[in-house]
């Protein structure tokens, strides 16, 4: 069953590095965004791997898996590589579908080719990352 | 027989050389003699006056004086009106630019602040050896040896006021064909020529304002847009005098404007072809020119002084120094005049200080001196001690009045110390970022600043024994009147001494 | 350091920052950014104070530090000042030169442009400040 745009846009919205963005901005995220379906035991990312993208787990069941160990388990509308879209850092996990898995993915040479058009979006993430880890630090200090 | 040469500062030592006789020369060597501290003064050029015996070409100054101001000439806070007069004890030595202007403009031309300066030191009889060219330097022992064309002088400290006057060009190929801004001839001989113009700054834009009426046509360009100081709300940029080439771009009258960077220069018998790559893809434009001026910039002519350890940076070989104008590399020499633009302080919102121009660098001048006697000849600051009913008063006066900080926002504050032993001192004028950095005793420091919303308002900064300073903004006023009952009971609540009683 | 502009346009070129620039935009940066220079010891950033800028180091290193404790290092090709001026807050933390800083400074209102004229900066902006998030919070992804 194809997932909606306004579906997209919903699922999209609930990832905090996206808060505030504003509609315009957020048709353009979704227009970028894929479908892509795992079966079970399937691979979603590998450990180790180049992240290379954003998921959203939209239905089905995934395991978080770091060696040997499961580390967490994910359902419909948790999501990951939030920052590897940005930053595209190594998989600190395996994230593993359990049964059949439909996520939602955005690509981050995708994002990098809206974000070279859409100045206001760049901005938006760059101030949502700051506060962000303004609050952090600010966490740490006591 | 030969001639008795009568100038004064013969070669030999001294406890401080100071080297320059514009207006940071000048001024410097005027606070050194007020505190007895013995110097000599010396100078490559014939008569005072610095880079105003020369610059600039055309137009006046872009610093005002205004013979008619709201306060009395001879009032401190005339300074503020007067950004063109070097500073002295003395009132009748006060404010000569003012008696120098007919009325006819509140910009002085180069000849009128020549003459300012020259009246400075001769009225207060400044004594300067002329045609004394510093040429090399060397340490020895704990003295700096400066070698002159008379000779060498020892000191302990050496003062360099020597601008930023040196003429830089690029080494884009066919420069070295150019002739650069100081290099300009009379208006007339540019009659009927085609001019190009390297440079966007005030300097290329005085040039083509000057030669506006001669030139067949007049070509500006440098890589980035030229920024204008009617959009950008303050003196950055180019000035509002200027905008005459803009219009006459505008009105197709002759003048072209353009964002491209050079890519090399072709001299032929009767001109030149400038070949430029447009910026943001604009791609390449070849231009035919009798004429072409290069107003590329100064650097800053300190000969073997990065040699000796001084350390310079950027494109105007600026010296890195202290809050105090010392070198951060070699203690013992220190900067007066514009060179000190060197120490930027706060820049809060990206705003540069004035100490490049004379209406900052006079202020900083007396700063620093006081800084050499203490820190080199032993001399005690005077600290008058301050009526503790009096702090709020004395605090918002200084900020609604004082010139220093009028002239110098966010770059020198007025100080008073809150020892609970010695009771509350007037500390003087200090630079800011020396002031919230320095871990010292209980104190106050008052300031005016601005942002980038164009308000102007005092800024406090209070620190407590072994930390450092906290900022606390004012509120500004319409009139600039910053004694208001917010600002008092701000105050009042922000030196509150709850450990000593002295609750005001 | 003694720079020519054409100097400090090859430094900047070096800079990861400025990685996606062609010559001529780098001549542009170099144009719209001044030159400042701080002995060791100064403070640059203060925690607290209003009007901050955004710095790139160009030579030198700095300490950053939180209510006097050193939380991280900053070295040649580093920058920092965005996340005050972003936010529109002051700093959280002091910037101190550790030995001679040699930096290019834009004030802060003059930022947003900035990054705006030149998108592929504002790229590489986020994923430092994303890379520092991560390092700070231990993010799951």
């Amino acid at each position: 069953m194809p997932i909606s745009e306004e579906e997209k846009s919903a699922a999209l919205s609930r990832v905090p590095l996206f808060e505030g963005v504003s509609e315009e901005s957020m048709t353009r995220l979704s227009a970028v965004t894929g479908e892509v379906e795992f079966g079970a035991r399937q691979f979603i990312v590998t450990q180790g791997q180049v992240g290379s993208g954003l998921y959203i787990i939209v239905s089905g069941a995934a395991r978080v898996v770091s060696g040997s160990h499961e580390l967490a388990r994910f359902g419909p509308g948790d999501f990951f590589g939030e920052l590897a879209v940005i930053d595209q850092q190594p998989r600190v996990a395996s994230v593993q579908a359990v049964e059949n898995t439909v996520c939602l993915a955005l690509a981050s040479w995708d994002l990098l080719e809206l974000l070279k058009h859409d100045p206001t979006l760049s901005q938006n993430l760059i101030r949502g990352l700051a506060a962000r880890l303004r609050s952090t630090s600010e966490h740490h200090r006591h | 027989m030969a001639e008795l040469d009568e100038r004064p500062f013969p070669p030999g030592d001294y406890p401080v050389v100071v080297v320059g006789s514009g207006p940071g020369g000048l001024q410097t060597s005027y606070f050194l003699r007020g505190l007895g501290i013995e110097h000599a003064l010396l100078s490559a050029d014939e008569k005072p006056g610095g880079m105003f015996l020369h610059f600039p070409f055309f137009q006046r100054l872009l610093s005002w004086t205004k013979p008619y101001a709201q306060v009395d000439r001879h009032d401190r806070a005339y300074e503020w009106y007067d950004w063109n007069s070097l500073l002295a004890d003395e009132p009748e030595n006060r404010a000569i630019m003012a008696e120098l202007m007919d009325g006819s403009s509140s910009f002085p031309s180069r000849p009128e602040m020549e003459l300012n300066l020259a009246s400075y030191a001769e009225r207060t009889a400044l004594r300067v050896r002329y045609g004394c060219r510093w040429e090399q330097t060397r340490r020895e022992a704990e003295r700096f040896v400066l070698s002159t064309s008379d000779g060498d002088y020892r000191c302990k400290v050496a003062v360099f006021a020597v601008g930023v006057a040196e003429p830089w060009k690029p080494d884009t190929p066919g420069f070295e064909h150019v002739a650069h801004y100081v290099q300009t001839r009379e208006a007339a001989s540019y009659a009927g020529k085609r001019l190009f113009i390297v440079g966007k700054q005030n300097s290329g834009f005085e040039l083509a304002t000057g030669l506006l009426p001669w030139a067949q046509r007049i070509v500006l360009a440098s890589p980035r847009p030229a920024k204008l100081s009617v959009n950008t709300h303050s003196l950055l940029g180019v000035r509002a005098r200027y905008v005459q080439p803009f219009e006459d771009e505008v009105l197709g009258g002759g003048v072209f404007i353009l964002n491209a960077s050079i890519v090399r220069v072709e001299r032929f018998a009767d001109g030149f072809r400038v070949h430029c790559l447009r910026s943001e893809g604009g791609g390449e434009l070849v231009v035919d020119a009798e004429e072409v001026i290069a107003a590329t910039g100064f650097t800053s002519p300190l000969r073997d002084l990065p040699d000796l350890g001084v350390n310079v940076f950027g494109q105007s070989r600026l010296p890195s120094m202290t809050n105090y104008w010392e070198s951060s590399s070699l203690p013992g020499i220190f900067f007066a005049g514009t060179i000190g633009q060197g120490s930027a302080g706060m820049k809060k919102y990206g705003l540069p200080s004035n100490s490049g121009a004379v209406h900052g660098a006079r202020y900083n001048a007396r700063i620093m001196v006081g800084y050499v006697a203490r820190t080199y000849f032993g001399h005690k600051l005077e600290r008058p001690a301050v009526a503790p009913e009096q702090l709020i008063d004395f605090l918002l006066d200084e900020a609604a009045l004082a010139p220093e900080l009028w002239n110098q926002k966010s770059y020198l504050a007025r100080a008073v110390s809150l020892d609970a032993r010695e009771g509350m001192r007037d500390e003087g004028f200090v630079p800011l970022a020396h002031f919230v950095d320095e871990e010292g005793p209980p104190a106050v420091a008052i300031t005016v600043e601005t942002d980038d919303k164009g308000s102007i308002h005092p800024a406090v900064y209070v620190r407590e024994e072994g930390r450092p300073a906290v900022e606390t903004l004012l509120e500004p006023h319409p009139l600039h009147d910053f004694r208001t009952p917010a600002n008092r009971a701000r105050l009042v609540s922000l030196l509150k001494r709850p450990s000593d009683g002295r609750a005001e | 350091m003694n720079t020519t502009p054409q100097q400090l346009v090859d430094t900047l070129s070096g800079l990861s920052l400025f990685a996606d620039l062609s010559r001529p935009q780098l001549e542009q940066v170099a144009h719209k950014l001044s030159e400042e220079s701080f002995p060791e010891g100064q403070r640059i950033l203060r925690q607290g104070f209003s009007g901050t800028g955004f710095y790139v180091i160009l030579e030198g290193e700095v300490a950053i530090r939180i209510d006097g404790k050193e939380v991280a290092r900053l070295a040649k090709g580093d920058f920092f000042g965005e996340m005050s001026v972003l936010l529109g807050e002051p700093p959280v933390a002091d910037v101190v030169a550790l030995r001679q800083l040699h930096v290019l400074h834009l004030g802060g209102p003059d930022l947003e442009g900035f990054l705006r004229e030149h998108p592929t900066v504002m790229f590489r902006m986020l994923r430092t400040v994303a890379l520092r998030l991560r390092n700070a919070s231990r993010w799951r992804s």
